[in-house]
């Protein structure tokens, strides 16, 4: 199975049936099999930080829903994981390709990318990173456990050692 | 789409935001509300503190969002209680709203052209168009200025099987009342009302 038939596995199997996404380019075709699922409704936001309250409203009525986006997308929900998710104790599952790392020409990518582990520690919100492909089964379903059983937010980290990444100095 | 939507009542006047809240928990008593930080939600507590009010502690310029989310687990009327500043903040997720349109969503803007959590500041309320922004971003809106134009706009937004905004042009105010501190015991309320767990 490739990673992307993995993940929407994990996510099926822990009863994920809401995906609110901004595209990145190593994710989208992990956005594009969402939508392509019936198992799934999506819903594109304009800025990460209202997937938080999109996903912990549908939470409250009954729902299970995860964030799909890139690493500097993340930085944009900080406001909301630290002084909504976090305080409330509302669940929050967001599955991140994680830029700044092996591979990344953009230095743009770099300050929140490379140090996006640390800056969830910091808000208290726990993490993971994944680097095998063959991991991305278990991990999701694992992350999604963690945040919803314990009903705190977790963030996936999904490497460019899974996902590829752009390749712009050759 | 102005003309038969158009509830304008006139340039002058504000309307008092403890009656209109109280009118939406009369219009629709089974509405789940989400309120803005500070003052709606203050407003709210005071009229009624409800199993089914979501009132937030912070996430400025994610209430909306809120709503939007709970429009799309349950049946029953949703309504949020926007602030001006707030959605000065996030005007974005109009396009949201207005791409998704969940028919059980109701925002209401409370627009009293200040910060009032923040010690009353002014905002760019004064120049910005919030029924012109939300009804380009697909979004039907009105704007009101009386109790009376405010709880009419209401109704007929709550009959309608689409997403709508309602400007609501209020006096500031600074109440004593506040929601639980607790706000773990917020969201468990809401939850098992909403969900049963």
């Amino acid at each position: 199975m490739t990673w992307i038939d993995q993940a929407i596995d994990g996510l099926k199997r822990t009863n994920i049936e809401l995906i609110a996404y901004l595209p990145d380019t190593t994710i989208s075709p992990l956005i594009e099999a969402t939508q392509d699922d019936d198992a799934f409704e999506t819903v594109l936001v304009t800025r990460e930080e209202a997937a938080v309250g999109v996903l912990s409203g549908a939470w409250l009525g009954g729902r299970r829903g995860a964030l799909l986006c890139q690493s500097s997308g993340l930085a944009n929900t900080f406001n909301a994981l630290a002084s909504l998710s976090v305080p409330a104790r509302l669940p929050f599952l967001g599955i991140v390709t994680r830029r700044g790392d092996l591979g990344e020409f953009n230095l743009a990518q770099v300050p929140a990318g490379y140090n996006m582990p640390g800056l969830l520690d910091e808000l208290s919100v726990r993490n993971h990173s994944v680097h095998d492909a063959e991991d991305v089964d278990d991990r999701v379903e694992m992350a999604a456990e963690s945040a919803f059983s314990t009903e705190t937010p977790y963030v996936l980290l999904l490497e460019t050692t899974v996902t590829g990444y752009k390749e712009e100095s050759k | 789409m102005t003309g038969e939507d158009e509830r304008d009542d006139g340039d002058e006047g504000r309307a008092d935001q403890f009656v209109c809240t109280a009118a939406v928990l009369d219009v629709t008593p089974d509405v789940v509300a989400v309120s803005n930080l500070g003052v709606a939600s203050y407003v709210l507590a005071g009229v009624a503190d409800r199993e089914r009010n979501f009132y937030q502690w912070g996430s400025m310029g994610v209430t909306t969002p809120t709503g939007l989310g709970l429009a799309l687990a349950v049946d029953d009327p949703v309504v949020v209680f926007e602030g001006d500043g707030s959605l000065l903040m996030s005007l974005g997720v109009l396009s949201t709203l207005g791409a998704v349109d969940p028919p059980n969503l109701t925002v209401v803007v409370w627009d009293n052209a200040i910060y009032g959590t923040t010690g009353g500041q002014p905002n760019h309320s004064a120049s910005t168009d919030f029924v012109g922004v939300a009804e380009s971003c697909g979004v039907p809106a009105t704007r009101v200025r009386s109790e009376d134009a405010f709880e009419d706009a209401y109704r007929a937004a709550t009959e309608r099987d689409r997403t709508e905004l309602i400007v609501c042009a209020v006096e500031p105010v600074d109440p004593d009342t506040r929601p639980p501190f607790d706000f773990a015991h917020i969201k468990r309320r809401v939850r098992e009302e909403l969900a049963g767990e």
